[in-house]
């Protein structure tokens, strides 16, 4: 059976300062549809890079990205941009939201594709539904400046699942927040693999590592799957 | 089923929301764009004015576009006969025998007229000079009881339809009447000038006619021919001591495609009287000379533009480089850069617009105050609309110097990298 994604000896090289660092030797992985997974590792252990090539905010140098068992790791800018609106939604530390939007608004805004915008009312009722899946539906109208960071993020979450992604890719979501609107951020992404979407989670919290269905360790650039206690 | 409206309006859309969340720095961008924008404009309505201006006076004197114009001297007597009566009763030709003519008391010569060529400055011996040279600030005292020298114009038909008189004052001479006795006279403005300033008793008086008896004229109206001398118009049919002379100027004004051109041309072929009408194309002559003018205007302007647009472009790269994140954002969900640069060069397209709808509003407020202060009593300023032509231009600049000031910011735009924005 393909496997929703499959990552293939990923390599990455990055330019520094002075010189070329290679971040990723060779990441093998196997994503599921609705399976949920950890990736810990040392900061700077290239957890952002392995994520931004997921999703296909960057390439890899060598190796195979099957998605559905199609290769995507050589996409061109054009197909790559309408595969992130159509299959991935992403969760960052911070939160990205336009200061000058309604949480609405920066939902909506995700709805913007290659070809336009779905039309009104169909938009309307997406970021509703999305809004109210994370619990924030009464805030619709209010701007991020008004907002606590809790509910900052869950405007961003929305935003993300807003097009009902098939990946949900979070880079330390929970970061930022305190350890108990942390939690429930966790308890509201895990929500959306009951609906058949996979959760790639950077983290350096053990407990949210822990109620994730696998944790894979990053480190000197290999990913290596734990095996559990 | 997934209907998506189209992309150009998407990026409208999210343009103007950019725009109403940086109110101020629209603001700055409109404020370094305007002169430009304005300068487009004036430089335009400018030159279409002094265009319809100058036409238009062209059109007096010259004729209509398009209008045949055959000028006939010192031929037989019988050549004026032949002309009058080839085209007297026809619309699409009009004959003018132009004669010297004394209008005024019997048995004294006309007023000189002043250095300037006008009667305006005329000077006169006598009494009424010395009243002038008392003091220089003394109003020229206007001499009284003499006559003025015009060019009679005594034409078979309304000659308005080749050269559009303008009404001043009276009216018209109407065609296709009985002729009246007293033959009906109009005068141009110069001659109304004259008239108005001497006060001279009317009889009149050909130079050159056989009758000597004067006729006594009634003045009906007064028109605008663009002449500078005095003029006169007169039905030929009513100018009854009127007879031949050896020394009459005739001028034929013919429509473009008449037959009584050929008519003439054979029949006066016949008495050995050349007859070989040019054509009136002072438009396009003029227009080749008046877009120079403006081009170099223009340049001119288009350089002041370019100021401003530096000004937008300094701006939209401020406001790019504030807004990284939120393009790194909108690429990470999906939006392509084609969509994204269209977003950026969208809000200074709108800036431009808004500019450009500002300096036309202005400029044709500016239009209106001026002829609300000056226009009094001058019909071509009273009548003097803002020139649809302008507002072109300024729309046109406006949206040039949107692209221009958008471009490099919007491709800044949609090469920001997300990776490097995004990464925690
Ligand atoms: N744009 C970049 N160019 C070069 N090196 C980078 C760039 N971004 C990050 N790096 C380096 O790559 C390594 C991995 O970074 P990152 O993936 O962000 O790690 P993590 O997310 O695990 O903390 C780090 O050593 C970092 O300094
Ligand atoms: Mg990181």
């Amino acid at each position: 059976m393909t496997a929703l994604i499959e990552l293939n000896g990923i390599t990455k090289t990055l330019k520094g300062q002075e010189q070329r660092r290679t971040i990723l030797h060779g990441v093998d992985l196997r994503v599921e549809a609705g399976e949920s997974l950890a990736i810990v590792g040392r900061s700077g252990s290239g957890k952002s890079t392995l994520l931004s090539i997921l999703g296909l905010f960057d390439r890899p140098d060598q190796g195979s990205y099957l998605l559905d068992g199609q290769e995507i790791g050589k996409l061109a800018e054009r197909r790559a941009a309408k595969l992130r609106s159509s299959h991935f939604g992403f969760v960052f530390q911070r939160f990205f939201l336009l200061k000058h939007l309604s949480a609405a608004q920066n939902v909506a805004m995700a709805l913007v594709n290659g070809q336009g915008w779905l039309p009104r009312r169909e938009r309307r009722r997406r970021v509703l539904a999305a809004l109210d899946q994370v619990g924030i539906a009464h805030l619709a109208k209010n701007r991020p400046a008004k907002m606590s960071g809790g509910e900052q993020q869950r405007v961003a979450i929305a935003r993300a699942l807003v097009r009902e992604p098939r990946i949900l890719l979070a880079d330390e979501p929970t970061g930022a927040l305190d350890t108990e609107t942390g939690t429930s951020v966790i308890e509201t992404l895990l929500g959306a693999t009951t609906r058949g979407c996979a959760l790639v989670l950077v983290t350096h919290d053990r407990d949210h590592a822990a109620r994730m269905g696998r944790i894979h360790d990053l480190t000197d650039g290999v990913l290596t799957q734990r095996v559990r206690a | 089923m997934r209907r998506f409206s189209g992309r150009n309006r998407s990026a409208l859309i999210i343009g103007l929301q950019g725009i109403r969340a940086r109110k101020l720095r629209t603001l700055l961008s409109m404020v370094s764009l305007f002169l430009g924008i304005l300068a487009v404009v004036a430089v335009q309505a400018g030159a279409s004015i002094a265009e319809r201006a100058l036409l238009a006076d062209i059109e007096l004197t010259a004729g209509f576009d398009g209008t045949r114009v055959a000028d006939l001297y010192g031929g037989p007597p019988e050549s004026v006969d032949i002309v009058v009566d080839t085209v007297t009763g026809r619309a699409d030709a009009v004959a003018l025998v132009q004669v010297q003519a004394t209008i005024g008391e019997a048995g004294v010569s006309p007023i000189q007229m002043g250095p300037s060529g006008s009667y305006e400055d005329a000077k006169t011996e006598g009494p009424a000079d010395y009243c002038n040279t008392m003091t220089e600030a003394a109003p020229v005292c206007p001499p009284i009881g003499k006559a003025i020298s015009v060019q009679l114009n005594a034409v078979t038909g309304d000659v308005r339809t080749f050269r559009p008189y303008r009404h001043v004052s009276g009216e018209w001479l109407t065609f296709g009447t009985v002729p009246a006795m007293a033959p009906r006279i109009v005068l141009n403005k110069e001659a109304a000038v004259a008239f108005g300033l001497y006060q001279v008793p009317a009889a009149m008086r050909i130079d050159g006619a056989v009758a000597t008896n004067s006729i006594t004229p009634q003045f009906i109206g007064v028109v605008d021919d663009g002449q500078g001398w005095p003029q006169a118009y007169v039905r030929m049919d009513e100018l009854t001591a009127w007879t031949t002379t050896a020394n009459a100027g005739m001028q034929v004004l013919l429509a473009g495609q008449t037959p009584v051109e050929q008519v003439l041309t054979s029949k006066l072929r016949a008495k050995n009287v050349p007859f070989d009408p040019y054509e009136v194309q002072s438009r396009e002559d003029f227009k080749e000379q008046i877009s120079l003018m403006r081009l170099l205007f223009l340049g001119l302007s288009g350089f002041v533009l370019l100021i401003g647009v530096a000004g937008v472009l300094n701006v939209g790269l401020a406001t790019v480089g504030e807004r990284v994140e939120e393009f790194a954002l909108r690429r990470a969900v999906g939006t392509p850069r084609a969509l994204l640069a269209g977003i950026v060069l969208a809000e200074t397209l709108l800036t431009g617009l808004l500019t450009a709808a500002a300096a036309i509003g202005f400029a044709a407020g500016a239009l209106k105050v001026a002829v609300l202060v000056m226009g009094d009593g001058d019909p071509f300023l009273a009548g003097l609309e803002f020139p649809w032509q302008a507002a072109v231009a300024g729309i046109v600049a406006g949206l040039i110097a949107g692209v221009l000031g958008g471009f490099v910011p919007a491709i800044r735009a949609a090469r920001i990298p997300i990776a490097t924005v995004m990464r925690a």
